[in-house]
């Protein structure tokens, strides 16, 4: 057919154009990671794995790679609980479902920067409505941007603010495709909600889980602009993880071949992660 | 669990009570944005209150004369827009090829798609700067739709694929069998055909743009060509502009979202699920 040709001609173009715009930059990434560059502007140097050999014998790069696994696991861990729990509940038939359903993704729809400067304000010391309110609980005052834990704290529950409902609309549509006679015939057998719970609607959740669980992961892991504009990475460096090192080392010491190593170190953790969580759980046993 | 209303009313009560506490848990931090922002500054450190008053809109006059917001809003509008037809353009070609042209090696496309799922952005960022620099592109609208596309493409091809493989080939056989070519059929059958998975697309990376902070921040430089979440976060320190202000722009930073949720959310629902579910 003379019009596949055609097709296949645009398709061809819009891969090259993919080729270099994703394949390309990860590539040179991987070939900055063994060059020496003062700058973005000045002629790199071949160094071999220097910067790797620097990377990690640097205890900076395994303190930041541990906070990120304390960070993304809490993260993704209170996500999914949580996640799950709305999806329940709003599984429910009640009057106004709908706008309730919508007002629950709104999180998800915001900036990260205006989630940070609402944060700062209601954290705001003295008059903050989220310091007012722990000082009338008993409380006291409570610095979450002076102590390490409650820095990591914070940042993980924001975190879970506002990407739950990813978790929440995906799980939503998984239990809207149990099929309800499952359900019924429970019932006839006795069954009592919990029962139900636990013996249907999660192991019919099971793939959705495989999934959400995956790309969480695989979104907190790199997550960068959260813990930046929240932290900067502090304070005394608690919260500082891999992105952020990375980032640091790129921009602000001008470490490029560094930054570039930090991050395909990175991305290597991240591949081996998803192809052992592939072998363990694998996606497509029906399909 | 979508069972009958059998259950004691007690069960039912709790249940009220559990959906209220989710929409505040929710809801409760937006209030707040709306309501500092348009509460009188002077009274704004004085008292919190959770209905306060008086209210004026001096924060959002202070907060447009003080700053460059609305060459940010411009500059966030053409990004964007950028960025979403950028996005389209590609993902539907690349999809649309690969469920229907008999390629070999296509679910290693595929793969390779969503394994840039994986990239933590600043591998891209860095690398992706370093490009810019030597094509002088550095600093530019440019740079930056460019960037965002590498992340919305992914997500676009594999949410278009999904939707182009249920479409079931009979249809632009049969416009073809009718005289339309390929491409012809394509647009008049196909196209529309795909049109809430398109508009899906469409949305994802208009939000993905327009909330974007990471790439801006990189990649732009100069005050006057940075885009809304870049351009105010500057503002927070420099300019000692009080959190009124702050909260009057974040507002106006979120309201075409709201805007664009009210109208069109169950293609928010659909995409955010498929994003899972699909596979």
């Amino acid at each position: 057919m003379g019009g596949d040709r055609t097709i296949l001609a645009l398709f061809l173009f819009g891969l090259a154009i993919t080729a270099v715009m994703i394949i390309y930059p990860a590539s040179h990434a991987i070939e900055l990671s063994f060059q020496k560059a003062e700058s973005f502007i000045s002629e790199p140097e071949w160094v071999g794995l220097d910067n790797y050999v620097r990377v990690l014998s640097d205890m900076e790069f395994w303190d930041a790679l541990r906070r990120g696994m304390v960070f993304s696991g809490w993260a993704i861990a209170l996500q999914i609980l949580l996640g799950i729990g709305f999806a329940v509940l709003l599984d429910a038939n009640l009057p106004a479902q709908r706008v309730v359903r919508a007002i629950t993704i709104l999180p998800y729809l915001l900036p990260t920067l205006i989630v940070t400067l609402l944060v700062r304000w209601m954290l705001n010391d003295p008059i903050g409505i989220i310091t007012i309110a722990f000082q009338n609980l008993g409380f006291g005052t409570v610095d979450w941007y002076g102590s390490p834990n409650l820095a990591m704290g914070m940042v993980i529950l924001v975190s879970v603010w506002i990407w739950t409902p990813f978790v929440t609309i995906s799980f939503l549509a998984g239990l809207q495709s149990v099929p309800e006679s499952l359900y019924e015939a429970a019932k006839v057998d006795g069954a009592s909600s919990w029962q139900r719970f636990w013996h249907i609607t999660l192991p019919q959740l099971r793939p959705v889980l495989t999934v959400v669980i995956l790309l969480r992961t695989i979104w907190m892991f790199n997550k960068f602009d959260i813990v930046w504009l929240l932290t900067r990475g502090g304070p005394l460096k608690a919260t500082e993880h891999l992105p952020i090192l990375a980032y640091r080392k790129a921009f602000e010491s001008f470490d490029v071949g560094m930054g570039a190593a930090i991050s395909t170190i990175s991305f290597l953790i991240l591949s081996v992660a998803v192809f052992i969580y592939f072998r363990l759980f694998p996606l497509d046993q029906k399909d | 669990m979508r069972q009958e209303f059998d259950v004691p009313l007690i069960n039912r009560i709790a249940l009220y009570a559990a959906m209220a506490l989710a929409v505040a848990y929710s809801f409760f931090p937006i209030y707040w944005m709306l309501i500092s922002s348009v509460r009188d500054p002077q009274v704004l450190y004085n008292s919190v209150d959770l209905l306060p008053g008086p209210y004026s809109i001096e924060s959002y006059t202070t907060l447009l004369a003080a700053t460059d917001f609305t060459i940010w809003f411009a500059n966030s509008v053409q990004v964007a827009l950028g960025t979403v037809v950028v996005t389209l353009i590609l993902a539907v070609l690349i999809s649309y090829a690969v469920t229907r042209l008999q390629i070999r090696g296509k679910t290693t496309i595929i793969g390779t798609m969503l394994y840039a799922y994986m990239f933590p952005p600043l591998l891209l960022a860095i690398p992706l700067y370093a490009i810019f620099v030597r094509l002088g592109l550095a600093d530019t609208h440019m740079a930056l739709i460019i960037s965002h596309t590498t992340i919305t493409l992914p997500l676009g091809v594999w949410l278009l694929w999904g939707f182009f493989k249920q479409l079931p080939p009979d249809v632009e056989e049969a416009a073809m069998v009718d005289g339309c070519s390929r491409l012809g059929a394509f647009f008049r059958v196909v196209l529309p055909l795909s049109l809430p998975g398109i508009t899906t697309v469409a949305i994802f990376s208009f939000l993905l743009s327009w909330t974007d902070y990471t790439f801006a921040l990189v990649m732009i430089d100069s005050d006057h060509k940075k885009t809304l979440p870049a351009g105010l976060e500057t503002m927070v320190g420099q300019y000692e502009l009080r959190d009124g202000e702050l909260m009057a722009g974040s507002a106006l930073i979120a309201l075409p979202l709201l805007i664009l949720f009210i109208f069109l959310n169950r293609y928010f629902i659909h995409g955010l699920a498929a994003g899972a579910v699909k596979r």
